[in-house]
């Protein structure tokens, strides 16, 4: 393997608390060494270059049923005019451009965020399409018949851990999300809201409930990534309340919760519809073992997909154009399609920019904010580079307010924040946190030994917005992958995945249950990491949990 | 020759033979023939038992009806590829990585590449691409659905297992099985004869499917304009108006013989839409057998679109009507087809005016000699794959359950395009 080396960079590496520290770094055999024994096969001249980490997105929709589904339902945004290599929409990009795309703005790991578990084989095998960098997925839990089943019985809080180490192993994920706690499953039996203290028909539980036993499921097992939650109420103005309930949901323990902009919102003013980012920001910087990412919004075309098909089928009437699709999944969960043009003529969708904004600009402790756009939901992960400039220019920011069609300046205190964001802190958010958070060993970091995921931007670049979205190299594995901000030749990465420990028991059980209820067995609901490489085409890398399983 | 696995698993196989694919089969293997232990229906059976025919592992790869070793008939295909100005690669039946691997062929040759049942599966995507739609899947019919209305002629025909599996199950977690309605719609005398089980939950309706907008008419109208008769109407009524979760279910291919498909499937669609805004329904659209899901979701996922694509190079470009390769060889507008063909052995229609290469499974009929046949493994049998099923969120592993006497269908076309 090729050595590098990158010379005299201005390196940002907060995990080892190196800000803006002119550093030079060697690479070899994929990994980050402390010299060379002789002369490196590529050496960059890194004057005037700034070095991070390779970027982590912990939330992105790039792979499974419900993007395919806005693929082929979206197919007039794929603009066949120009006669470039794939023109897929940025906001259903084909798996080769969310590849090419990514590594273009030197992100190195994406996961997908909203894994079916019964489609999981679909999932990974749409990922293994993707050029260039690690994914991972969380697997939905918490509205599947047979964890709710399990709950409603009273059954043990072991049994239910072993189910969703079952699960992580099952469909090789990294971590488990929640969707609208049971109310994905309300929706099957015609229920049309579920708060957070609301019981259920069928299984006469709320989804206080589901939070509460799958947020220590997750913490016993030791996994990592805290249990993600996408809240009740998604986009219901007044939900902050709510969204401050769910986070009480986990009585202390380690909860992440996603697209937060989506459930900050109040109902005052004469619309209805108000910003609670201060009552939900106030509330992020005093609890502990709280995160969140916050799903900003853009203006422009985009798709909104989720697993909340109780949510989507209500936005329904929304889609723009009018079109849309929601789906029963597999007693698993569900999905909707639900195409949007999010419009600053809008009062509505001004505010949900600003409120975003406000967000992370109130958020005190980067390692606590997660910057996404809920891809697409909120808008394409190719606005990363102008969201990371509106947070770091004041200016800027303070121009695109006063410039919107609809004026919202009565009801933001957008123009009243006077924070800049500063480069350690996006490196922080975007590199060293989402690396912690998740338990990706090696990764997010620059110390001698983790692996050669780095990005290199070009210093001497005015423009915030252009430097990050044409890093001028990045590396991913030890090979340089972009250099002089050309992509270079494909390079495959891994599925990254933990294992904690459960009683094989379970297994038993489930077997039972799938041969009497379900429509495949259980042995082909399992994928094994023979078939992860040999057959859908991703090697899986096993990451270790925090500690050995509680209970 | 890539060998089989260590430890063969001979239990919990899935059939890759129709879109259910059903993964409950048991086998026995020995002298590398195959024998279905399961008790399944007999066409079931017979598609995995074939494979044990002398003519299956013994014949080569021909041109022009003549045997030939492999290596020429490479290099007689790679001859016509060259010599092509246009040609298209037609997936007739393939799984996820055939479909992959399709592709990238079809890049490397500039070619255009569609599937063959394109024009029925286009039908379905055309609702959501017009409109609201609501499905649902496999286990959620199963488990949830209290009335089910299937339309259809002769589905058992087509999805053998469907009825048992999944609408007339003898367990739902949800509801109670014994209470399910199961509406058959369609060809009474032809549906009774497939079904060989008494069920008292299924009742068949004698129907002519091409009125099927006007049933669906009456329904919304409480009022019917059918040739149904009235007690019947009223109790197909009275059951969807109770229903807690109503299914509709049909298979596209059975409507596309009427000018009026997509009338028909359009309406049943946005009566869906319409019963969800008070209770729940969903449709099930049943897919053909032909790998066309897999189709779609690969093609979707690496293109954007499900077929009918055009590549020049790294560039490639969809045209519903350009790229329709069924027309495009009816029309004579084309000099060769590559057909690959590896799990189904319909009979494939070629045209004698442009070349054809087929690479498919090894009793693939046809109406006229190929110029050439190469004969491939099938997923499933031979070698290990990865195929949706009909509902497209479920996708199954399929094993190798025997020693390959045939190349996969994958290193074939490497041989051919590179
Ligand atoms: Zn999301």
């Amino acid at each position: 393997m090729t050595t590098i080396h990158l010379k005299n960079g201005h390196v940002f590496d907060p995990t080892n608390r190196i800000y803006n520290k002119k550093k030079d770094i060697f690479v070899q055999d994929g990994k980050i060494v402390k010299s060379l024994k002789k002369k490196a096969d590529q050496i960059i001249n890194c004057t005037d270059k700034i070095i991070m980490p390779g970027a982590i997105d912990l939330h992105t929709h790039i792979g499974g049923g419900k993007v395919n589904i806005a693929r082929l339902m979206l197919q007039e945004f794929h603009n066949n005019s120009d006669r470039d290599y794939d023109l897929t929409a940025d906001f259903v990009p084909s798996t080769l451009k969310t590849g090419l795309q990514y590594i273009g703005m030197g992100y190195t790991s994406c996961f997908e965020p909203a894994l079916l578990p019964m489609n999981a084989r679909q999932s990974h095998a749409e990922m293994a399409d993707i050029p260039f960098v690690d994914k991972g997925g969380y697997a939905l839990l918490g509205n599947d018949d047979y964890l709710l089943s399990m709950i409603s019985r009273g059954a043990h809080q072991s049994e239910i851990n072993d189910y969703v180490a079952f699960i992580l192993k099952a469909s090789q994920c990294i971590g488990i999300k929640v969707v609208n706690a049971g109310g994905i499953n309300a929706f099957k039996f015609n229920q049309r809201a579920l708060d957070v203290d609301e019981q259920s028909i069928r299984y006469k539980i709320t989804p206080r409930k589901i939070v509460n036993v799958l947020a220590r499921a997750v913490y016993e097992l030791g996994v990592p990534h805290p249990l993600h939650v996408h809240c009740s109420n998604l986009g219901v103005p007044g939900n902050f309340k709510s969204t401050i309930e769910t986070i009480k949901a986990a009585e202390g323990l380690p909860i992440h919760i996603t697209h937060i902009q989506f459930h900050s919102y109040g109902d005052n003013g004469d619309r209805k519809f108000s910003s609670a980012s201060a009552e939900i920001t106030e509330y992020l910087n005093k609890v502990p073992n709280l995160t969140c990412d916050v799903g900003q919004i853009m203006f422009g075309q985009t798709v909104t997909m989720s697993g909340d098909s109780m949510k989507q089928h209500k936005n329904h009437k929304h889609a723009h154009p009018k079109k849309w699709l929601c789906m029963d999944i597999e007693c698993d969960a569900g999905c909707g399609v639900v195409p949007f043009k999010y419009r600053d003529q809008s009062f509505v969708n001004a505010l949900q920019w600003a409120i975003g904004l406000e967000t992370f600009l109130l958020a005190e402790d980067a390692e606590k904010i997660f910057l996404t756009t809920d891809h697409p939901n909120g808008g394409p992960f190719t606005s990363y580079p102008h969201l990371i400039k509106l947070l770091m220019d004041k200016t800027f920011r303070d121009d695109l307010l006063d410039r919107l069609a609809v004026d919202i300046k009565e009801h933001t205190i957008l123009k009243d924040i006077k924070r800049e964001y500063t480069l350690s802190e996006i490196a922080t958010m975007t590199r060293s946190a989402p690396a912690k958070i998740l338990g990706l060993k090696n990764k997010g970091e620059l110390s001698v030994g983790s692996d050669a995921y780095i990005t290199v931007y070009d210093k001497k670049l005015n423009d915030i917005e252009e430097m990050f979205a044409h890093p001028s190299h990045v590396i991913k594995d030890g090979i340089l992958v972009v250099k002089n901000s050309v992509v270079q030749d494909y390079i495959w990465g891994k599925t990254q995945v933990v294992r904690p420990e459960y009683d094989v028991s379970i297994e038993k059980k489930l077997n039972k249950h799938f041969k009497k209820f379900n429509t495949i067995g259980l042995s082909n609901f399992v994928i094994s990491n023979d078939e992860m490489s040999e057959v859908i085409g991703s090697d899986v890398n096993v990451n270790d949990c925090l500690r050995k399983r509680i209970s | 020759m890539p060998k089989i696995s260590d430890s063969p698993k001979y239990k919990d196989i899935v059939c890759p033979f129709c879109s259910l694919h059903c993964d409950d089969i048991e086998l026995d293997v020995e002298d590398n023939k195959i024998f279905v232990k399961s008790d399944i229906n007999e066409s079931c059976k017979k598609k995995f038992e074939q494979n044990n025919l002398n003519s299956i592992t013994t014949i080569s790869s021909q041109l022009n009806g003549k045997s030939e070793s492999f290596d020429n008939a490479v290099k007689q295909s790679k001859k016509l590829i060259k010599n092509s100005n246009e040609t298209v690669i037609l997936n007739t039946s393939a799984d996820v990585n055939i479909t992959r691997e399709l592709l990238t062929s079809t890049s490397k040759v500039n070619g255009i590449f569609d599937h063959i049942n394109s024009e029925t599966f286009l039908k379905n995507i055309d609702i959501y691409q017009r409109k609201g739609f609501m499905s649902t899947s496999l286990s959620e019919v199963k488990n949830k659905s209290d009335v089910i209305v299937l339309f259809s002629n002769n589905i058992l025909e087509n999805y053998p297992r469907l009825v048992e599996r999944v609408l007339a199950p003898d367990n739902s977690f949800s509801i109670k099985a014994n209470k399910k309605k199961i509406y058959v719609i369609g060809d009474k005398k032809n549906n009774i004869k497939q079904n060989l089980k008494k069920d008292n939950r299924i009742k068949y309706i004698d129907f002519n499917l091409r009125d099927t907008s006007i049933l669906i008419e009456s329904f919304i109208t409480k009022s019917n304009e059918t040739s149904l008769k009235e007690n019947i109407f009223n109790e197909l009524l009275q059951s969807i108006n109770t229903s807690k979760y109503l299914t509709m279910c049909w298979a596209t291919s059975e409507f596309i013989k009427n000018d009026n498909c997509y009338n028909i499937i359009s309406a049943i669609s946005e009566y869906v839409v319409s019963i969800n805004e008070t209770s729940r329904a969903a449709c099930l659209p049943l897919a053909g057998n032909d790998g066309d899901v897999s189709n779609i979701q690969t093609t979707g996922w690496l293109t954007g679109f499900p077929s009918r694509i055009k590549f020049t190079g790294n560039y490639f470009e969809y045209d519903r009507d350009l790229y329709h390769a069924n027309s495009l060889i009816e029309s004579n507008k084309i000099d060769l087809v590559i057909y690959v063909n590896s799990i189904s052995n319909k009979k494939l229609v070629l045209n004698n005016k442009n070349k054809n290469i087929i690479v498919g499974h090894p009793t693939t009929k046809y109406n006229i000699q190929p110029d050439v046949f190469i004969p491939c493994g099938i997923p499933g049998i031979d070698y290990k794959g990865l195929i949706f099923r009909t509902d497209n969120v479920v996708t199954l592993p399929l094993e190798a359950i025997k020693i390959p006497t045939h190349r996969s269908a994958q290193e074939i076309l490497r041989r051919l395009v590179n």
